[in-house]
């Protein structure tokens, strides 16, 4: 297992017993199915009411308007930033938190190492159902005794979602395999732990600490179950949320729906574009070990 | 961890200065190990504060918060197994006595295999017994002060509502709930029996001496902590009954919950056999194998017939809402895992070839899984949207058939397929046609990660493997077959657990894509829960719900393990 690297390999005779153009076929019919959705959705959120509604493929004139009225309509200028914010707030803390726990458990020994780390591991099996009673109550309990309010208000939104076993687990596995040497080398020069982590492991594991502030950030962005728990104003209320009461509100203007759909979907896509190569890799590597 | 530099430095620094205490933990080379574990701690604190309240804490919370009754209460009034009884009924005691019996089979295996490798070892390892068995209870008795300290802290806000000086008004009450009798007698306990522990402990690794004996705690913590669970488990099935049985006689009714427990156990403990005796039948003689496969069949068909005869009737009594969110769940993830595994192994597999492009379709395949799932979730609201120029269903038109009503369709699909010439048990009925839209935009959603992921596993596969069957003459689909499965089968199980707790947990998409007029016939379990909480603020009811979703989580990831250490090549 330990050999399992993603590096691509080249193949060389291996290839199945289908056809290339065969394959290229099916390929391209799964290309197709990923993507019209997609497209389907740019192209309605351009017509007019009656195309939308009408069932049309194609508008006649693009409306771009649409999308200020989706945008002012729905509300977006406050979800849109609203979710801005939750993200870097999340990423904050949750890179913070994760980077010295996993350089904890990668690098240092300590009494009750094995047994904290499979209390950390036994998180990952608890669903999130199980946890929102109780962390409802505890947020609001928190925000009752505590001078800001939580409910409503950014804490609840991001606090619980600092630290996860899966982060802390996908550094630790990438800090292990830093060579021993360079620790030696930086204690030879005086860094202690916490400089030896900041100025060398982190340079060094841009890469998964790149691909968990991309899984903070859509798990952020995409957050619905407990925004809707702990926000019953729309004060703070993520993007997410805004679009779904905004569907619920516009009926069948698809058109602006579907504007709606674009405006929330395309902050993701952009940064996945520039980021899909490491965030591919890491997925493929975390995925196998986890 | 250390360099042989730093140890030598440490060793002459630890030489001749033992007698000052300060300069025996502080410095030389055990100063520098204390030193290294408390900064590992300082590390280690905000993500465990964290991950204990909001990761740990819950599980703990939430089973003492599915005891209590009540409506949009947090603290209700203790109500035993009662929420449990109200969602699945008298299975609610054949399920506790079960995990009982679990906890206590755990708590000697765990032993048993402790004491197994300390044999195998030459160690020593029942004196390991007395720490251990401290530490455990008092684990044991720091959970009863969580319990009894919880709700004193948690009805501090309601005392605190109208306060002037709030700040000093709370660390009063906050420390007037912590001096409560109850409270203080579980701290101490703990406390003690803690310190107890870890000095038992402390005198026995002295008396090992240096020489590096593993430390065998670990087993008879978890040991004493199951039976502990397992004892107070027993003793709360207990009483229940005993409650249900008064109540049932006062009431001049008739209570069969004795005879429940012990015909469901019999249902399921003769499917168990059946299934051993069916895996057990590979390893035996062709003639033999075929006596155990028949008698397999034979207690499998008992053993459903009972549960048949029996489930049934306990279904119609608990809570119709939970049974049909099972339902859904199960369909749910029987419909889309093995599809999305069996599509996103084809495109691996092809785009794994020396493709011009791949790069380009791995990126287009994982984009489904990357978009934010209320967005993609609306585009399939609109796509298989019921009016007749909805695109689906003008695409079905085209072909001639007639629209559908898609995501607001309650009706079972298998129903829907043959007509209304028949009318099927609506355990039969199959997913309403609205579950299988979700079905379809689960799978589409998932297929990239599963392909991004056995990618990687297929690139783990050495290449000389191939050549060497290539040389034996395998053709290509043997090839697939007898290379490429077998070695991938350690992805396809991860995928396979990890799919299946994925559909077990699906909320968000759900919720999303569901419509009213789909009669709840969507809902899976998860979306149950929520409704309970949110929509009826039934608390403690939601995380009763909560607690049994997860034992079928556990169940499944246990099943799905033993599976796994027999059919899986780690090669």
């Amino acid at each position: 297992m330990a050999s399992m690297t993603t590096t691509p390999t080249k193949p060389t005779s291996f290839s199945l017993s289908v056809g290339r153009g065969l394959a290229y076929l099916v390929l391209i019919v799964g290309a197709v199915v990923a993507l019209t959705p997609f497209l389907y959705t740019v192209s309605v959120s351009l017509m007019n009411l009656t195309e939308a509604t009408g069932g049309e493929f194609l508008p006649s004139t693009p409306h771009w308007e649409n999308y200020a009225r989706a945008w002012n309509d729905a509300r977006f200028s406050l979800f849109f930033m609203n979710s801005v914010k939750l993200v870097i707030i999340t990423l904050v803390g949750e890179l913070a938190f994760c980077i010295l726990a996993a350089y904890a458990f990668a690098r240092m020994e300590f009494p009750g190492k094995t047994f904290l780390f499979s209390l950390l591991l036994a998180t990952l099996m608890l669903p999130e159902a199980v946890t929102w009673v109780p962390n409802f109550i505890t947020v609001s309990w928190l925000g009752r005794i505590s001078p800001i309010p939580w409910i409503n208000n950014w804490p609840a939104l991001t606090i619980p979602f600092m630290a996860h076993a899966f982060g802390i687990f996908l550094l630790r596995q990438f800090f292990q395999q830093i060579p021993n040497e360079l620790w030696d080398s930086a204690q030879i020069d005086g860094a202690g732990h916490l400089r030896y982590l900041m100025r060398i492991i982190v340079p060094l594991s841009k890469a998964p600490i790149m691909t968990l502030a991309l899984f903070g950030f859509i798990g952020s962005w995409n957050a619905l179950a407990w925004p809707i728990l702990v926000t019953t104003t729309p004060e703070w209320r993520p993007i997410s949320y805004g679009l779904l009461a905004f569907l619920d509100e516009s009926g069948s203007q698809f058109h602006l729906q579907m504007a709606g759909s674009v405006i929330t979907i395309l902050p993701i896509l952009v940064v996945y574009f520039f980021t899909q190569r490491t965030f591919l890799e890491g997925i493929a590597s975390s995925g196998l070990k986890g | 961890m250390d360099s042989t530099l730093v140890r030598n430095n440490a060793n002459q620094a630890t030489t001749g200065s033992g007698a000052r205490i300060g300069s025996y933990w502080l410095s030389g080379r055990r100063g520098r190990r204390v030193r290294e574990a408390l900064l590992a701690y300082v590390f280690l604190f905000p993500a465990f504060l964290i991950i204990s309240i909001f990761g740990l804490f819950p599980l703990l919370f939430a089973a003492y918060e599915s005891t209590l009754r009540g409506l949009n209460r947090i603290v209700g009034p203790y109500d035993g197994l009662g929420n449990y009884v109200r969602a699945i009924d008298n299975l609610t005691y054949v399920l506790a006595f079960w995990v009982a019996a679990a906890c206590l089979f755990l708590a000697v295996r765990s032993v048993m295999t402790g004491s197994q490798t300390a044999r195998e070892k030459g160690e020593t390892f029942w004196s390991w017994s007395w720490p251990g068995v401290f530490i455990g209870l008092g684990i044991g008795v720091a959970v009863a002060y969580i319990f009894r300290l919880l709700p004193l802290m948690l009805d501090i806000p309601s005392q605190l509502r109208g306060a002037q000086n709030t700040g000093v008004r709370f660390r009063q009450l906050m420390f007037e709930a912590w001096l409560d009798g109850g409270v203080q007698q579980a701290f101490w306990g703990s406390l003690v029996l803690l310190v107890v522990g870890i000095a038992l402990y402390l005198i026995i690794e002295r008396a090992a001496g240096h020489t590096h004996h593993a430390n065998y705690m670990g087993p008879f913590i978890a040991a004493t902590v199951l039976l502990l669970v397992a004892a107070s488990l027993g003793w709360l099935t207990w009483t229940e009954i005993q409650k249900a049985y008064a109540e049932a006689l006062e009431a001049g009714e008739g209570l069969e919950i004795w005879s429940q427990i012990v015909t469901i156990s019999a249902g399921f403990f003769l499917l168990l056999i059946a299934w051993w005796l069916w895996d057990g039948a590979d390893e035996q003689l062709s003639d033999y194998a075929m006596v155990a496969r028949l008698g397999a069949a034979a207690v499998l068909l008992v053993g459903g017939w009972v549960l048949i005869g029996e489930l049934p009737r306990i279904i119609a009594q608990g809570d119709k809402e939970w049974w049909v969110g099972l339902q859904a769940t199960v369909w749910y993830s029987v419909g889309t895992v093995p599809t999305q595994l069996a599509i996103s192994l084809l495109l691996a597999a092809l785009l794994f070839q020396d493709l011009r492009g791949k790069g380009f379709f791995r990126i287009v395949y994982f984009i489904p899984y990357v978009a934010p799932f209320v967005g993609t979730a609306a585009i399939f609201r609109i796509l298989f949207s019921n009016r007749p120029n909805a695109p689906i269903n003008s695409f079905i038109g085209a072909f001639g058939g007639s629209s559908l009503q898609w995501l607001n369709e309650p009706t079972g699909l298998f129903q829907l397929l043959l007509g209304n010439s028949v009318t099927l048990p609506t355990w039969a009925a199959g997913p309403s046609l609205a579950l299988v839209v979700i079905m379809i935009y689960g799978v589409w959603t998932y297929i990239g990660f599963n392909t991004v992921v056995f990618m990687a596993g297929l690139g783990s596969i050495p290449r000389t493997v191939y050549e060497a069957a290539a040389i034996d003459g395998a053709g290509r689909w043997a090839q697939f077959r007898h290379v490429t499965l077998p070695l991938l089968s350690p992805t396809i199980y991860f995928l396979t657990l990890y799919s299946v707790i994925g559909t077990f947990k699906a909320f968000n998409h759900i919720f999303v894509l569901r419509t009213a007029a789909a009669l709840g016939s969507t809902d899976t379990a998860s979306v149950v829960i929520f409704q309970a909480f949110k929509r009826d603020t039934r608390f403690g009811y939601a995380s009763a719900l909560a607690i049994l979703l997860l034992l079928i989580i556990l169940i499944l990831t246990y099943v799905n393990n033993r599976i796994a250490s027999k059919r899986v090549f780690y090669g």
